[in-house]
């Protein structure tokens, strides 16, 4: 990846760089803000607890058999009538809410991810074609971009839910519909911009495939500002996820995700049986603003406005 | 000087603030579905529709019958009723009530189209005469002691306004003209019922200048509401909330035990049931037509855990379609015990030792705690081997879809649902829960499983038929053991009804769950 073109300066905060390779400086640069840095942590952290969930959790929480409604709305610490202890408490079901967060976080992070993913995929190539053949096709392409950003994003999503059904891969859908416009608005716009440098002329005047111009040259210069883009859209994502399953329109109820999860504890927030909101209210908090600072970073680091 | 008083009068009408005007915020759990009364026999419709029109025979809080519309009533012989309308009760619209009204509605309730659950089985096999202007003679085929509690069911409309009126007519408040103590002003599905007060009610005047009924869906929002003063009284207090909210200074609670049973419907009219597979996903031959099978899915629900930890103890085990304190119903069963080794053992004596895959459909948001009920029993039925998964659909979507979904035909396999016994006697249960399904006789009306069996539906009949109330009772509660020995349904549990109001405010409970302005007296 070309991600800095130009040659990199000396290292000016004091610290021997040795030798510098793109990677090294992106890594350097991006260390300056311990925040980053510790945001970043805390990320790596939550995904791999939600990856492992299965085998550090006690129970899954998905799993009938294994829920008991007799454990409902344990308090945190309490003892579970069959023995194991409940340390962050038990919903209106019965799950164990450690486990139910874990699970759900998986929801809310795959869901995140593979919409962010798919929509970016989307997005991209939509842009990149407005861009490059420009015209009506551009015209076109942008006045339908326009179109679905000037609609409430969870207007959207909330229509397609109720066309589509329940499931996560219809949340992914609907959050892929809501999602591309933004990548290719991007995308567009950047593209325009290089596409009038030198390299894509001499790219042009080599005879290269519209295609290999496209993709191999104009796309990877693309990227800075994507990432960055991708990074808040995928926290957009989760909590537009969280926000639908709240609403009762996204998972299954024997399956809830993050958002279901508060929506149920708050029947009980009014009895005081904060825990079954709090906690999963804590975690979706926890990874939304990581990712955000993660993000704010990326693109203080990925700008080449602000480099020094 | 009088011109002084006068101005002082005007002035202080200008400055009387709102608050003045003697309106009551109802805050509603559940909407109605239409203001046709004879549209949707639902609960919801029954009570907001009780505001504007009248029956022949109504039904105190405590479930006892008093005159309405009908002054009076006596049988000439066993097969005829007479009954004596009242006189100097005018409509909304100040033409007279007459035998005429009455007759008209007795053609109209079983025939409005598209009718979810209709009003057929009040009016079914009933022959009706006018003598006078204010006297109706009833006749049917068979002595029928229960015409009184039939006819405490059916809202009378009015002829001039009703004939030809289509349910969207009354929505649009064109034909929702009535003799009740207010007049509907305006009708916004998902958002008001604005009523104002029938000042020439025959009753007397009614208490409140205005009545709004706000929709609130989710429990914690509506009892947020009543703390923060938007509405002054609500229905269904989340059950969750309500020992907190007995301490709370500013609001008085009134509870009372439902004339309805909360229960589980089967799929026992298909040979493949639609939500019904094998463990591995391949389809099966409809496994609820086995009486085993049922019982086992019956022995399976822990109606004690769902009592004391789905409805917080507000509620009561349910052994058959009515609780004991109701007529006609039989001491001698007692509620199915949690028992998951025998029903795991049924359903391999019946050929499912591995269990099998099932969706259990419900309404979110119609009855207290339905979607917790429907987890909590997917639960139960996993442990045994019947996997369960849940759907819960918004009430109105799902009450269709129940009942007519799949062409005509009840669409799902397993619904919970409940039932209010609109007779307030378990012959109002039996009939349309259990009885087979037949449009023209009326009965099995809201029999989403299609459960038939013609000795029971003989007994019914027969109890419909007997004058001696001991004996009818005795038959009834044989009929309620028939059908809970067939498990026709599973019943889970009979629900204890919570309203909340503001302190100076009280309220009468009334066992048909209805939520009444007229319940609410200032202290």
């Amino acid at each position: 990846m070309s991600l800095a073109t130009s040659p990199a300066p000396a290292a000016i905060d004091g610290k021997a760089v040795p030798i510098e390779t793109p990677l090294a400086r992106f890594v350097s640069d991006f260390c300056e803000s311990r925040v980053a840095v510790a945001a970043l942590a805390v990320l790596v952290l939550i995904v791999a607890l939600a990856v492992l969930a299965p085998w550090i959790t006690p129970q899954n929480p998905y799993d009938l058999a294994q829920v008991d409604v007799l454990d409902s709305r344990l308090a945190p610490g309490e003892k579970s009538f069959k023995g194991p202890t409940h340390w962050l408490g038990t919903d209106g079901a019965g799950r164990d809410l450690f486990s139910a967060i874990l699970y759900g976080l998986r929801i809310s992070l795959s869901v995140g991810v593979m919409s962010g993913l798919i929509a970016m995929a989307l997005g991209t190539s939509v842009g990149l074609i407005a861009a490059y053949a420009g015209g009506r096709l551009d015209t076109l392409i942008m006045r339908l971009v326009d179109l679905q950003l000037s609609f409430p994003a969870i207007l959207i999503a909330l229509m397609l839910i109720a066309m589509l059904g329940k499931g996560v891969d219809k949340i992914i859908v609907a959050l892929v519909a809501v999602q591309w416009a933004y990548y290719a608005r991007t995308v567009r716009g950047t593209a325009l911009v290089e596409q009038r440098k030198e390299y894509v002329e001499a790219a042009v005047c080599l005879g290269l495939s519209n295609s290999r111009i496209v993709f191999r040259h104009i796309l990877p210069n693309c990227m800075p500002p994507l990432i960055v883009l991708a990074t808040v859209q995928a926290a957009y994502a989760i909590a537009l996820e969280a926000t639908l399953s709240f609403l009762g329109v996204g998972l299954p109820q024997t399956e809830p995700s993050l958002g279901l999860l508060i929506s149920n504890g708050f029947e009980y927030m009014l009895s005081g049986k904060y825990w079954i909101s709090f906690f999963p209210g804590i975690a979706l908090l926890v990874t939304i603003v990581a990712i955000n600072l993660v993000g704010d970073q990326l693109r203080d680091v990925l700008n080449p406005r602000l480099r020094r | 000087m009088r011109l002084a008083r006068r101005l002082l009068v005007a002035l202080a009408l200008a400055m009387a603030p709102p608050a003045f005007a003697e309106e009551l915020k109802i805050g509603l759990a559940a909407e109605p579905s239409a203001m046709d009364p004879h549209f949707h026999n639902l609960t919801p419709n029954s009570g907001m529709l009780s505001h504007v029109f009248e029956r022949l025979v109504e039904t105190a809080p405590d479930n006892k019958l008093v005159p309405g519309l009908a002054e009076s009533w006596r049988t000439l012989t066993d097969t005829v009723w007479e009954l004596k309308l009242r006189r100097n009760v005018k409509w909304h619209d100040g033409s007279p009530f007459t035998a005429d009204d009455v007759i008209f509605t007795f053609a109209r309730a079983p025939n409005v189209p598209n009718s979810p659950s209709s009003f057929a089985a009040a009016v079914k096999g009933k022959t009706i005469k006018k003598i006078d202007d204010h006297t109706i003679e009833i006749s049917t085929p068979a002595p029928h002691p229960l015409m009184p509690n039939d006819l405490s069911n059916l809202l009378i409309v009015s002829k001039k306004h009703g004939d030809g009126a289509k349910t969207e007519d009354y929505n649009s408040g064109k034909a929702a003209i009535g003799t009740g103590p207010y007049k509907l002003v305006r009708y916004v599905p998902g958002d008001r019922v604005e009523m104002a007060r029938n000042d020439a009610y025959w009753g007397g005047k009614p208490q409140w200048e205005k009545l709004l009924f706000k929709p609130i869906k989710t429990g914690p929002a509506r009892v947020a509401a009543l703390l923060a003063g938007d509405v002054d009284f609500i229905e269904d207090v989340p059950t969750a909330d309500i020992e907190r909210l007995k301490k709370e200074p500013k609001l008085a609670l009134s509870q009372g035990v439902s004339r309805r049973v909360i229960y589980f419907h089967m799929d026992q009219f298909r040979d493949d049931s639609p939500f019904i597979k094998g463990k591995d996903g391949s389809a099966i031959k409809n496994p609820l037509k086995d009486t085993r099978v049922r019982l086992a899915l019956s022995k399976g629900i822990n109606r004690d855990a769902i009592v004391s930890r789905v409805m917080e103890g507000v509620a009561i085990p349910a052994s058959q379609l009515l609780d004991h304190s109701f007529f006609g119903t039989s001491r001698k069963l007692q509620p199915v015990a949690y028992d998951p080794e025998g029903a795991k053992k049924l359903l391999a004596d019946a050929g499912y030792p591995d269990g099998f895959k099932m969706t259990l459909h419900g309404p979110n948001g119609r009855y207290t705690n339905d979607v917790k009920i429907a987890e909590a029993v997917a639960q139960m039925f996993t442990r045994i081997g019947v996997e369960t998964a849940i759907e819960s659909l918004p009430p109105s979507v799902f009450f269709s879809r129940a009942s007519i979904g799949a062409g005509g035909q009840p669409e799902f396999s397993f619904i919970l649902v409940g039932w209010g016994a609109d007779t307030g006697e378990t012959s109002g249960s039996l009939k349309p829960l259990v009885g087979t399904f037949d449009k023209e006789k009326g009965t099995g009306t809201a029999n989403r499983g299609r459960y038939s069996n013609p000795v029971l539906d003989k007994l019914i009949a027969e109890a419909q038929a007997t004058v001696d109330d001991a004996k009818r009772a005795e038959i009834l509660a044989r009929a309620s053991e028939m059908a809970m020995q067939d498990v026709a349904i599973i019943p889970s549990h009979y629900p204890v009804n919570t309203w909340g109001a503001r302190k100076g405010l009280k309220v009468q409970p009334r066992a048909d769950e209805y939520t009444l302005a007229m319940s609410v007296t200032k202290e």
